[in-house]
This record gives structure tokens, C-alpha cells and sequence, in this order.
């Protein structure tokens, strides 16, 4: 039997002449991929926002917190002493303590939580790459600011009734300091680092006139190279461990977090696409249903053109290439509805302060058309092969 | 195996059993038969006489339970399913009783369906379409469905698309039944040039007297054998376990 491109002309003819439903088939299959591509476009758009964040960091950074797994419920005080440990392990650059510590701030008359988080000055350059102190109004840090903080621009904006500029006074636990500047409002990240609009930033000399006894919630670490971290993980920990125990100092290189962070994302994604996939199953179920009708309604077609000489191959075909053509389309419909939707989520999501960004991809687009022509070959090849086996003697003469 | 010069179809000790055991019925019994090119047959018989089972057979749309069927000298009987109908394609016109053509083509594509189907370039659809309709009086409703069209009309649609492929022989069951009188005598009309003017084999099946008249030759069916026809004799079958057709 010669393939002749009558046998993409005739499918495209026939769906054509039954166009209402065959657009109706079509809405299933777009509904199901657009949901799919969408879902993936932005869990994709997630993980490269997470990759980012670490990025600003650098991938010779390691962070070292106290306490296991759980942050925050630690009562591990690492030491100055410790921290130079830290400096003198092989490769390792700069060690950076960060303290924290929850703070009551005081404003026109108004009292909110707030987290205070403070570093030594002269250290801080490790965080310059990272945009945390970028500001939108007045200026960062410089020297001799020891009564200065940087505030989040939900606390300048939203907590108090009165916006909060630089150069105002503020109280933390009592205390007065000055607000040097603003922070630039930064998108919601995912675990890939502070949320700085509702954090407040000062040196570690003022953090000491609200805080007592205090100690590090983290340690930042830079190596001089990324071929250094792995080494000096493990000797860091071997370092801390000995001194406070087994389990007692969780350190991980960005890479690792990132990579953890990333699987978690990349399942979640997963799973919230499997659920959209539940609807491209069901367009599958409605081209299955399509063609079954299609063909019963076209048994003395099916009859008629076999005794005009057409084999039971060419009526396979004809019926298995309507049913994948109905995929290919539907599923060319969908990716381009479903990157446009993703577009619209991750504009809306940016501009209400999230990190969402759409990924057009070329997986994730072939991936995408492919699989729906699949769906629609595998739901038409029943029906189809029915078809190829009507009896043409009885087909002819079908009621 | 001796072909008879001018010979078009040929049933040789055609049986057809449908059913097995006690509940065996012989829509065919021992059927030998010959149609010579340029003859104009009709087919008749009332009804279970076994004459759409004749039919059938002889236009290779139905394997024989025994016997041999020969198309032009080539025996079909032993031919696979997408052999036949390629065959079948570009040997045989045919015309139904309800027309059978396909609803949402115009009538242009109606008549070059058997075309992409056989193979024919695509160059020449067209043109030859466009002719065949012409010659039956359809130059004016080429883009006009079947549903635009009266019976008549769509019946010569029909002629139109059995000549697609310029095929020897044309087969018509009960061409006129669907239609009134005049159109009906114009459908005869067609056929008849088609057998004077075009030399084609013409083979009608019909029940109505004034039709099957119109034939050269009468074969009149009943209980599955034929009776009455000049030629042919029934001559007694061997139903033997090794003439089965599978």
C-alpha cells in the first residue's frame, strides 16, 4: 500500500467537515495540556528563581546553623573562638556570623514584632552580591553607623499607620536608633534566603544594646573556590561536632540546599502536573468517545469505501490519523495557551510579591505536543481498528 | 488456467453456507456462471432468493464458501482481503439502491473518492471528475452536496463515481428504487449508453420487472441456484471439505 499524503489530506478533510465535534474533542485535549504545561512552566519558573537566590550567594558559600535539622529551637552558642576555627580550616575564606534575635519595635505611638538581624560590619562585604541592602531610599551602611539600621520595606510601609522614612527614630526594646534607608521590596523567595521586607539590619554593636547573651543563628561561610567546599564541610564539622556533639550543627554548601530545595520543588510540581494530567485523561476519554462515534456513524462510509477498493490498512489509518491529528492540534493549542497562562500567573504572582516567573522550555513544549498526539493515537487505535474490521457486505447495508 | 476470450466474470461451483450443523442455510447452491464482456445482464429473483448473496460474490465483496470466482480471467478467490480490494477497486463500478454517497463531500469529491483511494494522480482527479459529471448532466452542481441534490441527481453522481477508474464492468443493484419514474428512466438511459456507446459490462440486479426487460439477457435467481438462463447449466456440485474458501 503506497503512503501518499492522501492520508493526512482525507483526516484533515474529514475533521474539518465535522467541525463542531471536532472543536469539541479539541477542548479537551487543550484544557488538559494547557494545565500541564502551565503547571510545569511554573514549577520550572520556581526552580530558577531558588537558583538565583543561591547564585547571589555565590557556590563556594556554606551555611552553618546551629541545632539540627529544625532551626531556631537551638541552644548551641557558638563562640568567637569557634568562629575562627571556622577561618582557619583549609580553603575557607571568611567566616560571617549572623545574630537574630526577635525585637519590639516602637513607632508613632505603635508597638510590632519585627526580627532583627545584625552582623559584624566589617564582614558584611559577603552580603553586597546578594542585593539584601540594596536600598530604595536613603543609603546602606558605611563606617561609624553604630546606631543605624536598614529597615524592610513592609515595616517602613505597611505596619505602622504612618509610612517611615530616613532619618526617623525608631525604638527597638527601648531603644532608639536611626533609619539610614529603606530596603528595596524583595520577592518572596523559597527558601533561598531572608525575607528582608519585614526584617530590620543594624551592626553588631547596636544589636548588643537589645540583645544579651548573644550568639549566631547562622554562619555564612565563603570559601575561596567551589572545589573548596567539599572539603571544608567536612572539616568544619568535624570541628563542631567534637565540641558540642553528634547532630549538633547542621552544615550545608548551597549546592546541597539548592539541590534539595530544587527536588522538593521538582516533586511538587510534579504532582500538582500529575493532578492537571487527570484532565488531559479525560480529553483522551473524550477523542476515544469521538472516534466511536465517528464510527458508527460512518459504518456505511467505512462499508462504501472499502468496496471502492480501499483496504482494512488504509481505514486504520485513516481512522488512527484523525484521532492523532486531533491530539497534534489540540496539543500545539494547548502549549501556547498554557505558556500564556503561565505568563499571566507569574506577572500576577510577581506583582503581589512573589518569585514567579514563566519557563518556556523546549521539553517542556515538544514534551508537550508529543504526548498529546500519543493520547490521541492511543484513544483513537480501538475504535480504529474496529473500523479496519467491519465486514463491508454489512457495513454497506448498516442501518 | 484457459481464460475464454471476452470472458468478464465467471462463477464456478459457487456455494455460499452460512451457519453450520442443523442450522445450515445455502444462500448459494452450486451456482456456475458466465458473463462475457459487453453483455448486459439482469439479475432477478424474489426476495431470499439468494440473489443479493449472488451479488456479493460476484463482485468479490463476499468469499464463496466453495467454488471459484474469476474477474477477467483472474481467479479472486484465493486472494487476500487488501488484494481484493484493490482489485475490486479498479475492476468494478458500483451503483446502489440508496445512492451511498458520502454526505458532506460535494459532488466532485464524491466522484474522486475511488480516485485517492486507487492511487490515481493527483493531477488527474479533477479534470477526470469534472468530465464524468459533465457527461451525466452534473456540469453545473460539481460543489453542490448531497443533500442539494435530487434522487436522480445524486444517482448520477453515482455513475459518475462508478467510472471513476474507467472500470469494465458496472454492477447496479436496483438502481431505479429510490426514484421517481422520470429520473428513473434517465438512470436506464445512462446505463444503456454505457453498454452500447462505451462497451461496458452491465450487470443490474433488480425485482422489478420493467427493469430487468431492459437487459440483453435475464439470469433469474431462485433458492439460491440459478434457472432459466441460456449457456449454463446447473451442474452438480462436489461440496467436498477441500473446496472450502477460508
Amino acid at each position: 500500500m503506497k503512503i501518499n499524503t492522501d492520508l493526512l489530506e482525507i483526516p484533515v478533510r474529514n475533521l474539518r467537515k465535522s467541525g463542531t465535534r471536532t472543536f469539541l474533542t479539541l477542548i479537551g485535549v487543550i484544557i488538559g495540556i494547557a494545565a500541564i504545561v502551565s503547571l510545569l512552566s511554573i514549577g520550572q519558573g520556581l526552580n530558577v528563581a531558588v537558583e538565583k537566590q543561591f547564585e547571589s550567594l555565590g557556590t563556594n558559600t556554606i551555611f552553618v546553623i546551629p541545632g539540627g535539622a529544625s532551626r531556631g529551637l537551638s541552644t548551641i552558642k557558638l563562640t568567637d573562638s569557634d568562629i575562627s576555627q571556622l577561618e582557619n580550616v583549609r580553603g575557607v575564606s571568611t567566616a560571617v556570623p549572623v545574630y537574630g534575635a526577635a525585637a519590639i519595635m516602637e513607632y508613632n505611638g505603635k508597638k510590632m514584632n519585627v526580627q532583627v538581624s545584625a552582623a559584624d560590619g566589617k564582614k558584611s562585604s559577603i552580603f553586597e552580591s546578594t542585593g539584601y541592602f540594596d536600598v530604595q531610599e536613603g543609603r546602606t551602611f558605611s563606617k561609624n553607623d553604630s546606631d543605624a539600621v536598614l529597615i524592610g520595606d513592609k515595616i517602613a510601609h505597611t505596619y505602622f499607620d504612618r509610612n517611615i522614612i530616613p532619618r526617623k527614630i525608631i525604638t527597638l526594646n527601648g531603644q532608639q536608633f536611626t533609619v539610614i534607608g529603606i530596603l528595596k521590596p524583595q520577592a518572596q523567595s523559597f527558601g533561598g534566603g531572608p525575607n528582608t521586607g519585614t526584617s530590620i539590619f543594624m551592626s553588631l554593636e547596636a544589636f548588643n544594646r537589645i540583645a544579651k547573651d548573644i550568639y549566631p543563628s547562622i554562619i555564612f561561610v565563603k570559601t575561596f573556590s567551589p572545589s573548596d567546599v567539599n572539603y571544608a564541610v567536612t572539616a568544619m564539622k568535624d570541628i563542631l561536632e567534637k565540641k558540642y556533639g553528634k547532630k549538633s550543627i547542621t552544615i550545608s554548601s548551597a549546592d546541597e540546599l539548592l539541590n534539595q530545595v530544587n527536588s522538593i520543588l521538582g516533586l511538587i510540581t510534579l504532582v500538582v502536573a500529575g493532578i492537571g494530567g487527570i484532565s488531559l485523561l479525560v480529553g483522551g476519554i473524550g477523542i476515544m468517545n469521538a472516534m466511536i462515534t465517528a464510527v458508527l456513524e460512518r459504518t456505511r462510509e467505512i462499508g462504501l469505501m472499502k468496496a471502492l477498493g480501499a483496504s482494512n490498512t488504509t481505514v486504520l489509518l485513516i481512522f488512527i490519523i484523525e484521532a492523532g491529528l486531533i491530539g497534534l492540534i489540540g496539543g500545539i493549542i494547548g502549549v501556547l495557551i498554557g505558556y500564556g497562562l503561565s505568563i499571566i500567573i507569574s506577572t500576577i504572582g510577581s506583582g503581589a510579591g512573589f518569585a514567579l516567573t514563566a519557563v518556556i522550555s523546549t521539553e517542556i513544549t515538544v514534551g508537550g505536543i508529543i504526548f498529546a498526539m500519543i493520547i490521541g493515537i492511543a484513544s483513537g487505535l480501538l475504535p480504529a481498528i474496529r473500523a479496519a474490521n467491519l465486514d463491508p457486505v454489512i457495513a454497506l447495508r448498516y442501518e | 488456467m484457459l481464460m475464454k476470450s471476452n470472458e468478464m466474470i465467471r462463477l464456478e461451483n459457487v456455494s455460499k453456507v452460512y451457519g453450520i450443523g442443523e442450522v445450515e442455510i445455502k444462500a448459494l447452491d452450486c451456482v456456475n456462471l458466465k458473463i462475457s464482456a459487453n453483455e448486459y445482464v439482469s439479475l432477478m429473483g424474489p426476495s431470499g432468493s439468494g440473489k443479493t448473496t449472488m451479488l456479493d460474490v460476484l463482485t468479490t465483496m463476499m468469499k464463496p464458501t466453495t467454488g471459484k470466482v474469476f474477474i477477467e480471467g483472474v481467479e479472486t478467490t484465493k486472494m487476500t482481503n487488501s488484494e481484493l480490494a484493490s482489485f475490486r477497486g479498479k475492476k468494478i463500478g458500483f451503483i446502489f439502491q440508496t445512492f451511498n454517497l458520502l454526505p458532506k463531500l460535494t459532488a466532485l469529491e464524491n466522484v474522486m473518492t475511488p480516485m485517492w483511494i486507487n492511487g490515481v494522480a493527483r493531477a488527474e482527479r479533477e479534470p477526470r471528475a469534472r468530465a464524468l459529471l459533465e457527461e451525466v448532466g452534473l456540469g453545473d452542481r460539481l460543489n453542490n452536496r448531497p443533500n442539494q441534490l435530487s434522487g436522480g441527481q445524486k444517482q448520477r453522481v453515482a455513475i459518475a463515481r462508478a467510472l471513476a477508474l474507467d472500470p469494465n464492468i458496472i454492477v447496479a443493484d436496483e438502481p431505479t428504487g429510490n426514484l421517481d419514474s422520470k429520473s428513473g428512466v434517465h438512470v436506464m438511459e445512462i446505463l444503456k449508453d454505457l453498454h452500447k456507446k462505451e462497451k461496458r459490462t452491465i450487470i443490474v440486479v433488480t425485482h422489478d420487472e420493467s427493469i430487468g426487460k431492459q437487459a440483453e439477457r435475464r439470469i433469474f435467481i431462485k433458492d439460491g441456484q440459478v434457472v432459466g438462463n441460456k449457456g449454463d447449466g446447473n451442474k452438480v456440485c462436489q461440496l467436498s471439505g477441500t473446496n472450502k474458501i477460508k
